[in-house]
């Protein structure tokens, strides 16, 4: 199974659904997703290359996926940065630590926050299923 | 009579333009769900979450009367927008999700002494000026860049600082809902993450449906409220849509965070994880409420300054005078949970996507607008008119003195993008006389005036439940989005 993301319609938020074959490339395949939101609306040029390790921590792997969008969120907003690719992703127990890159750009303040309404990572039918709301 | 919605809510009216549904329709509520609206909005709202929130809502321990809605909800993640309700302490809890991340999001207007006639052709370089002066915050931080003590010292006291400065007048600050500044703020309670987004945002609007519009009054509807007001048809007005930026953002998330993991400890059991609550007088309770007051206080210190940024637009283009004589009528705070008196109660007021709207003779408004009653503001779409309120009666004893925020969407971001090009979007704003600066054309087209409900029928059911009566309308000329 390939890794796909969509955005599906809310009135006045943005929800993120991802499928994928594990839930490692459920975490890449956000940030995939995220990064394509903030590139389409970055206004001025390409950026700088930039690279950022973080790590996070969450009691179940749900809320892992929403800090782990949310620390992005972070670094998008104080630092402009713009997620291209995972370069090494660790999810063990309750921890995420990894090392991603893109580049420093100028993109706008879209996400105000990562929600736990309807938060959900779950596996089904031999795959892996989440689904994030997004306040923006 | 009685109406069966999409996933079988029950929905009886109480009068014309009250709505409720019982509490007996989930076990689970403690209190009705009660929601100000006509039919044409009950279509809008159709058949998406908005209702079933609102009964989440009535849930939350401690909560007083019913969980409302204003004529402008629609879904949101948690309360749904246009929310509100009262918990009472001690017990009562207070939950972040119902003020929303945007703390202290809110409106402020000013007037200028000048008519759009006499603007006449400079109205595009106000509209330049302010585009320049007032920054989305992406990719350019405000002139204002604070840290360390100075930084708290506004989340503690809000604008004062800033007016300390030559940034705003103090008659500005005493024409601010609680004069600007929320009593019990803890910087300490604001994480050190939240400081960081903070500190390079004030004076920076932002994006998404933030903005500063440059309007003419068109018609006055009530004389004497609006001679309070200082609103006179033909003038220049220039309202601002704004809140707490980063800062606020990260309090609500830190807060939420923190809340989630303690709800077993405190024995709630939650529909929805967003809607994450603690009992007002726990120590996670106390907690955010410093900091949710921290962060309002930079809210309409965040305000206070982008009007500076205008009035000074204004020296620049129209000169001293004009700039001198720019009057802030009022500031209005439209997600807040605040500590309110209602029959000799001492209540949390949760107000989400709501607005306050205290009637003639409260004594928490400013004294020349005693009998006018509270200034509410309340924003149309992009391209269509905005109007300004004066809180009545009704609102003490039929909405914990609230009354509606906006127009309230009623389209996707996604879908009002497939409807029209950014490029036509600005062509047709033009040709209805409005001046448009928006770096985005995506951004502009998720704002198009086809995305909201008619802000017009939303005021009109507000006006019959007697929450709030319309003053004056005004007409957009020029728009500066972030």
């Amino acid at each position: 199974m390939n890794a796909v993301y969509r955005w599906v319609d809310h009135t006045a938020e943005l929800e993120l659904r991802v499928e994928a074959a594990s839930e490692e490339e459920v975490f890449r395949e956000a940030l995939a997703a995220l990064g394509e939101l903030l590139r389409e609306r970055s206004a001025g040029g390409a950026g700088e290359p930039a690279r950022h390790a973080l790590s996070t921590s969450a009691p179940d792997r749900a809320t892992l996926l929403a800090e782990w969008l949310s620390e992005l969120a972070f670094l998008a907003e104080t630092r402009g940065f713009v997620p291209d690719r995972v370069e090494s992703l660790s999810v063990e127990g309750q921890e995420l630590d990894a090392v991603v890159t893109g580049v420093h750009a100028a993109p706008p303040h879209l996400v105000k926050a990562v929600t736990y309404h309807r938060l959900e990572l779950r596996e089904h039918d031999g795959g892996w299923h989440a689904r994030v709301v997004l306040d923006v | 009579m009685s109406e069966r919605r999409g996933r079988m809510t029950t929905l009886r009216p109480l009068d014309e333009t009250l709505w409720e549904i019982p509490a007996s329709e989930r076990a689970d509520m403690r209190v009705p769900a009660r929601l100000f609206a006509d039919r044409a909005i009950l279509e809008a709202i159709g058949d998406d979450r908005s209702l079933e929130q609102l009964q989440n809502v009535a849930t939350l321990p401690g909560i007083v009367d019913a969980a409302m809605a204003m004529p402008d909800i629609h879904q949101g993640y948690g309360f749904p927008v246009g929310g509100l309700a009262a918990t009472e302490p001690p017990d009562g809890v207070v939950s972040p999700g119902g003020v929303g991340y945007d703390i202290n999001c809110g409106v402020r207007l000013l007037v200028l002494p000048v008519s759009a006639d006499e603007l006449g052709a400079r109205k595009e370089t106000l509209v330049h000026e302010i585009s320049r002066r007032a920054p989305s915050g992406a990719g350019r931080q405000g002139d204002l860049s604070l840290r360390g003590a100075e930084l708290d010292r506004v989340l503690r006291e809000g604008p004062r600082p800033l007016a300390e400065r030559g940034i705003g007048t103090g008659d500005d600050i005493a024409h601010t809902e609680s004069n600007g500044r929320l009593d019990g703020a803890d910087p300490d309670a604001v994480s050190a993450r939240a400081h960081e987004r903070g500190s390079g945002q004030l004076g920076t609007v932002g994006s998404g449906n933030h903005f500063v519009e440059v309007q003419r009054v068109e018609r006055v509807l009530d004389e004497s409220a609006a001679g309070a007001y200082g609103l006179t048809a033909g003038l220049v007005t220039v309202l601002i849509h704004s809140g707490s930026r980063g800062l606020g953002h990260q309090v609500c998330t830190d807060h939420v965070k923190l809340m989630d993991a303690a709800l077993d400890r405190h024995g709630i059991d939650l529909p929805d994880r967003q809607l994450a609550c603690a009992p007002i007088s726990s120590e996670e309770g106390r907690r955010y409420l410093g900091a949710m007051a921290a962060a309002a206080n930079f809210a309409w210190a965040n305000r206070h300054a982008i009007a500076h940024s205008v009035r000074e637009s204004v020296r620049r283009v129209l000169g001293d005078a004009a700039a001198d004589g720019t009057r802030q009528v009022y500031d209005v705070a439209h997600n807040v949970a605040k500590l309110e008196r209602y029959e000799g109660r001492e209540l949390c007021v949760h107000r989400k996507g709501a607005t306050r709207a205290f009637p003639p003779g409260h004594t928490e408004i400013p004294s020349d607008y005693s009998d006018a009653g509270q200034p509410v503001f309340i924003p149309g779409s992009m391209g269509t008119s905005s109007f300004v309120l004066a809180g009545r009666e009704g609102s003490m004893r039929r909405s914990f003195g609230t009354t509606c925020h906006g127009a309230g969407r009623r389209m996707s971001r996604t879908r009002a993008r497939k409807q029209i090009e950014g490029r036509e979007l600005r062509s047709r704003l033009e040709a209805d006389g409005i001046t448009v600066r928006c770096p985005s054309n995506k951004g502009l087209t998720e704002e198009a005036p086809f995305a909201y409900k008619d802000v017009e029928s939303v005021v009109e059911v507000v006006e019959r439940a007697g929450l709030a009566a319309r003053v004056a309308q005004l007409r957009p000329i020029g728009v500066v989005k972030g």
